[in-house]
């Protein structure tokens, strides 16, 4: 009997102040603003490379101005969205002997954890897999169509989301080193989902 | 109207442009790739940023010229303008020399060296040699 009400007693917890939190667990895109820098600072040195005959007959501004954006688009991708959407990061260490390490991580989903939402999963990873195919396509319009001063800037952008794109994937793959069954397990993955829907 | 032509008009200092970049990236690429051959214990990127940092100096100094160029052109500007590329010159290269000089083995410090002084010597020339 005392046994019980001891246990009456006991503090219970209400879950009052967590109206915040619920409210972030349940949002479909939880960092509004990392997902449209991810897209912004891509899409928009994409449409100036495109559309730079129009804004300004300056080959060095253009230049400039492109480089510039594919460079603030690596920084917030390498070290903030994939952080916040997907929970991947990978850098470089560098130890006392001067060897350097590269690091991939991904966050491990737990109960507590909360695990990244699907929308800025897919978000993400489209937006990491088709600019850098866009590039590759302006790689092979610039070089056949022979306007090479512009050849290093494209190669540039390549690089630079080529990178980003392998970093995450590293990242992804976790401890599976070996690409071609990563890419039979997710190939599986998707048709099975593509079927059962 | 073919004239006129768009982004690919030939007066906009496409080439100049063209020519600073592409010195400063084969450039720092080369000293880097030197220096790893040499045996230096240093990463790709790290020696990149080091020699990128260093050319702040010059930076400043090009800014200082290109000032002192509005005023009367003679001997005097000249001069004032040699020796702030000097002093400028002079300190990029012991900022550099203090990374890269002390990943390589005493032996080949020179040998590391020297390449650094020929990239910034050839970025202070196209400096001094600069007229609007």
């Amino acid at each position: 009997m005392k046994q019980a009400l001891v246990d009456d007693t006991e503090d219970v917890s209400l879950d009052f102040g967590n109206e915040e939190e619920l409210a972030f667990r349940k949002a479909k895109i939880r960092h509004p603003l990392a997902t449209f820098f991810h897209l912004f600072f891509r899409v928009s040195a994409i449409v100036t490379y495109v559309g730079c005959d129009w804004f300004s007959r300056s080959f060095v501004g253009c230049f400039v101005t492109v480089l510039l954006l594919l460079s603030f688009d690596f920084w917030s991708v390498k070290n903030v969205t994939g952080r916040l959407m997907v929970g991947l990061r990978w850098w470089n260490q560098v130890d006392e002997d001067g060897k350097s390490h590269w690091i991939f991580e991904a966050r491990k989903v737990s109960p507590n954890s909360i695990a990244a939402t699907e929308a800025e999963a897919r978000i993400f990873w489209l937006g990491l897999i088709i600019c850098p195919i866009i590039w590759i396509v302006f790689f092979f319009s610039t070089l056949f169509s022979l306007k090479l001063k512009w050849l290093a800037l494209v190669i540039a952008g390549i690089s630079l989301q080529a990178a980003n794109l392998y970093g995450y994937i590293l990242c992804k793959m976790g401890g599976e080193s070996d690409i071609s069954k990563a890419a039979a397990s997710f190939l599986s993955q998707t048709v099975f989902q593509t079927v059962s829907d | 109207m073919l004239q006129r032509g768009s982004a690919d008009s030939e007066n906009d200092g496409g080439p100049q442009f063209a020519e600073v970049f592409v010195i400063i990236w084969f450039g720092a690429v080369t000293i880097t790739l030197n220096s790893k051959l040499l045996g230096g214990n240093i990463s790709f990127f790290q020696s990149l940023c080091v020699l990128g940092y260093c050319i702040l100096p010059l930076t400043v100094a090009l800014l200082v010229c290109r000032l002192v160029l509005l005023a009367k052109p003679g001997p005097i500007n000249f001069i004032v303008r040699l020796f702030v590329v000097i002093m400028m010159f002079a300190w990029s290269i012991v900022a550099s020399t203090a990374f890269l000089a002390d990943s390589q083995p005493p032996n080949r410090k020179a040998l590391a060296v020297y390449p650094v002084f020929l990239f910034y010597f050839v970025i202070s020339w196209m400096i001094l040699t600069f007229t609007p």
